[in-house]
C-alpha cells in the first residue's frame, strides 16, 4: 500500500507543480520570457494565501486575497519594467532576476524567516480508507484544484476568442497586430494570468510543503524542469511533465534518496539533448 | 525562436562587422583610451600588491581575497558572455565541483598535490558536461541547460552524501603549507588573479577570440563561413570553466570549507550580477562587480538588514540604465569627454560598452 500512497503523493505534488508550470509556460509561450520570477510570485502568494486564510477563517478568501495581491505585483512588473526591455532576451530575464533579489527580500522583511504553513483548520479535512490505507483529503483536493484550472485553460485556450488572440499571437505577432489587436496588454494580461496560477500554486501548495525563503528558487526550478520536459509554450507538456517529474521525485525521494535531485534533472538533460523542443513542443 | 522580424519593438543597432570596432586592437584610434586602460591596471597592481603594507588589518586583506576569487570566477563567466554571447547560470557550480574535488581529496588524506590533480580533473569532466550539453544552444536555452546542470551538480552535493557529507559539506580542507599566513596566501590569490586576466586577455586577442565575437554576433554567418561553432563554444567553455575551476580551488584553500551552498544557483546568479554590474567584455569589469557585490553582501550586511533588497534594485537599475556597467559607462564617458575636445575621430571606433550591447540587445539569429 505504500506504492498506491506514494503514487497519490506524487500526482498531488505534479499537481503543485502543474499550477506553477503552466503559467510559466504560457508566459514563455506568448511572450518568449523565461520569468525568473515565477518562484517569487509563487512564495509571495503562499506568504498572502496563509496570512489571509488564517485571518478570516477560509481558504477561498485566502486564495482570492493571494492572487489579487501577486496579480498588482506581476502588473506593475509588466508595465513598469518588462515593457522597457521587449524583444531583448537577457536583459528580460535579468530583470525578472532583479524582482525575485526584492520580492524574496520584502517577503523575509514583512514575513520573517520562520517556514510557514497553510493552517491545518482551513483545508479540506480528514482522510479516507479503503482497505488499510488511509489517505487525508487534502491531497486529492490538491489534485481535484489542479485538474479543474488544467481543463479550464484548455478550453479557454481552444475554444474562446480570448484563446484565439493568444493561439494568434504565439504563432505570429505582426498579423495580429495588423488586425487590430493590441498584442501589448495581450501580454500584460498573459504576465497577469501567469502569475495569478503561481499564486494559487503558491497557497494550495503551503498546505503540503512549508513556505520559506530559498523555495522560489526550488520551486522555479521544478517549473523549468517540468516545461523543458514538456516543451515550452504547451499546456499539455506542462501537465505530462508535472505528474512525470511529481512521480519520478516522491519515488526517488524514498529509494535513492542520495540521487534524488539528479533523478529528477537527468530525465531534462535527456530531453535536452535528444529532442530539445521537448515532448509536445514545436520545433524551434 | 521567433523570427527576428516579428519582434514587437526591434531595437535597431549598428551592424558590426565580424570583428565589432572597439575590440582592443582592431581601431586605429583606440590606443589612447587604452593608455587609460593600462594606467587603470596598473593602479589596480600597485594597490594590490601594497595592499597588505597599507596599514589594513588581517580581515581587510581577507576579506580582499575573497574579492579577488569572486573576481577571478566573475571574469571567467565575463569571457563566455562577452566573447561569446553565452550567459552562463552555472558557473558557481563548476567552482563548487573544483572545490568538492579538492575537499573530497583532503577528505581521503591525500596531500595538497593531489587535491589539485582531483579539483582538476573534476573541472574538466564537468566543464565538458556543460560545454557538450550547451554546445548546439544560445541565448535563453544556453542559459537554461547551464542553469538544469548546475542544479544537478547542486543535487549531488547536497545528497551524495556519501562522497560530499551532504548538507553539513567538507570541512578542515588545508592549503599548502607555504600559504598557511594570510597575507601569503593573498599574495597566491593576487597572483593567481593577475594570471587569470592575462590568459583571458590574451585569448581574447587572439584570433580564436575573434572567431567567438563572430559567433556571438552571427552564429549563421561564421557557419556559413565554414567555421565549426559548436566546438568554437565548447573550446570557449573549457577555457572559463577552468579558469571558474580555478577559483573554486582558491575559495576551498581560502576557508577551508565547501558545502553545497557553494554550488546552488544563488551562488550563479550573483555571478552574473557582478559582470553586468562591472560591464560585460571589460577587462576590469568582474574585478569591480565583485568588490560591489562582496561589499553589499559581507560589509553592507552588517548595518542594514535589507541588502538583498538593495542588491536587487542596483541590478534592475545597471540592466534598465547602465548597460555597461561601471567599467563601460566610465570608458564611454570618457570618450564623449574627448571627442566633446574634438581629440578623437568623429564615429571612430567605440569602447567596451559595444559588447554589452552586444549581448543584451542582440536578437537570436
Amino acid at each position: 500500500m505504500l506504492i498506491a500512497q506514494q503514487v497519490i503523493n506524487g500526482l498531488a505534488f505534479g499537481a503543485t507543480l502543474f499550477l506553477l508550470a503552466s503559467g510559466l509556460t504560457l508566459v514563455f509561450g506568448l511572450m518568449r520570457i523565461v520569468n525568473m520570477a515565477h518562484g517569487a510570485f509563487y512564495m509571495l502568494g503562499g506568504y498572502i494565501g496563509i496570512v489571509v486564510s488564517a485571518l478570516s477563517g477560509n481558504l477561498l478568501v485566502g486564495l482570492i486575497a493571494a492572487i489579487a495581491a501577486v496579480a498588482v505585483l506581476a502588473f506593475i512588473v509588466e508595465v513598469g519594467l518588462l515593457r522597457f526591455v521587449r524583444g531583448q532576451e537577457l536583459p528580460e530575464v535579468l530583470l525578472t532576476i532583479g524582482v525575485t533579489f526584492v520580492v524574496a527580500d520584502i517577503c523575509l522583511w514583512i514575513f520573517g524567516g520562520d517556514p510557514q504553513q497553510l493552517p491545518a483548520a482551513v483545508r479540506p479535512q480528514g482522510s479516507f480508507t479503503i482497505g488499510d490505507f488511509t489517505y487525508p483529503w487534502y491531497g486529492i483536493f490538491v489534485i481535484g484544484v489542479a485538474a479543474v484550472i488544467g481543463i479550464a485553460l484548455a478550453v479557454v485556450q481552444t475554444r474562446t476568442r480570448v484563446g484565439a488572440i493568444v493561439r494568434a499571437g504565439v504563432d505570429d505577432r505582426e498579423t495580429i497586430q495588423a488586425m487590430g489587436i493590441n498584442i501589448r496588454w495581450v501580454f500584460t494580461g498573459m504576465f497577469v494570468v501567469g502569475a495569478a496560477l503561481a499564486a494559487i500554486g503558491g497557497t494550495i501548495g503551503a498546505g503540503r510543503q512549508p513556505i520559506l525563503q530559498g523555495v522560489q528558487n526550488e520551486v522555479l526550478l521544478y517549473a523549468l524542469v517540468v516545461i523543458i520536459i514538456g516543451g515550452l509554450g504547451s499546456i499539455a507538456g506542462a501537465a505530462v511533465g508535472s505528474v512525470v517529474i511529481g512521480l519520478i521525485d516522491v519515488f526517488a525521494k524514498t529509494y535513492i534518496p542520495e540521487l534524488s535531485y539528479f533523478t529528477v534533472f537527468l530525465p531534462m538533460a535527456l530531453v535536452l539533448v535528444i529532442r530539445p523542443q521537448g515532448l509536445f513542443g514545436k520545433a524551434a | 525562436m521567433s523570427n527576428p522580424a516579428t519582434r514587437v519593438t526591434p531595437v535597431v543597432r549598428p551592424s558590426t562587422g565580424l570583428i565589432p570596432a572597439g575590440v582592443p586592437g582592431s581601431g586605429g584610434g583606440f590606443w589612447r583610451s587604452r593608455w587609460m586602460q593600462v594606467a587603470g591596471l596598473a593602479l589596480v597592481f600597485v594597490v594590490g600588491l601594497l595592499l597588505p603594507y597599507l596599514g589594513t588589518n588581517s580581515f581587510t586583506v581577507s576579506l580582499t581575497s575573497t574579492i579577488l576569487i569572486a573576481a577571478i570566477l566573475a571574469s571567467s563567466v565575463n569571457f563566455l558572455v562577452g566573447e561569446g554571447g553565452m550567459a552562463s547560470l552555472g558557473h558557481g557550480a563548476i567552482a563548487g565541483a573544483a572545490a568538492y574535488g579538492a575537499g573530497w581529496a583532503s577528505k581521503q588524506g591525500w596531500d595538497v598535490g593531489m587535491q589539485v590533480v582531483v579539483a582538476l580533473a573534476v573541472t574538466l569532466v564537468v566543464s565538458f558536461v556543460y560545454a557538450v550539453l550547451s554546445m548546439r544552444t544560445s541565448g535563453i536555452y544556453f542559459l537554461m541547460v547551464t542553469l538544469a546542470v548546475g542544479m544537478l551538480i547542486f543535487g549531488l552535493a547536497s545528497k551524495y552524501s556519501t562522497v560530499t557529507n551532504g548538507d553539513t559539506g567538507i570541512s578542515n580542507v588545508a592549503r599548502p603549507e607555504f600559504l598557511s599566513e594570510y597575507w601569503t596566501y593573498y599574495y597566491f590569490v593576487f597572483g593567481a588573479f593577475v594570471v587569470a586576466t592575462a590568459v583571458l586577455w590574451v585569448v581574447r586577442q587572439s584570433p580564436f577570440g575573434a572567431s567567438l565575437r563572430g559567433i556571438r554576433d552571427s552564429e549563421s554567418r561564421m557557419r556559413s563561413l565554414g567555421y565549426s561553432v559548436a566546438w568554437y563554444k565548447v573550446g570557449a567553455f573549457m577555457i572559463s570553466g577552468v579558469i571558474a575551476g580555478l577559483a573554486g580551488l582558491l575559495s576551498v584553500w581560502h576557508t577551508h570549507f565547501v558545502s553545497p551552498t557553494s554550488t546552488g544557483v544563488e551562488r550563479s546568479v550573483l555571478l552574473i550580477v557582478m559582470v553586468i554590474l562591472g560591464g560585460i567584455g571589460t577587462t576590469m569589469g568582474p574585478l569591480i562587480g565583485a568588490t560591489v557585490v562582496i561589499l553589499i553582501e559581507n560589509v553592507l550586511s552588517s548595518y542594514v538588514d535589507r541588502w538583498q533588497l538593495i542588491l536587487g534594485l542596483v541590478f534592475i537599475l545597471v540592466i534598465l540604465f547602465a548597460r555597461a556597467g561601471v567599467a563601460g559607462s566610465i570608458a564611454k564617458l570618457v570618450r564623449r569627454i574627448r571627442r566633446r575636445r574634438g581629440s578623437a575621430p568623429p564615429g571612430g571606433p567605440s569602447g567596451p560598452e559595444d559588447a554589452a550591447e552586444a549581448v543584451l540587445s542582440n536578437h537570436p539569429a
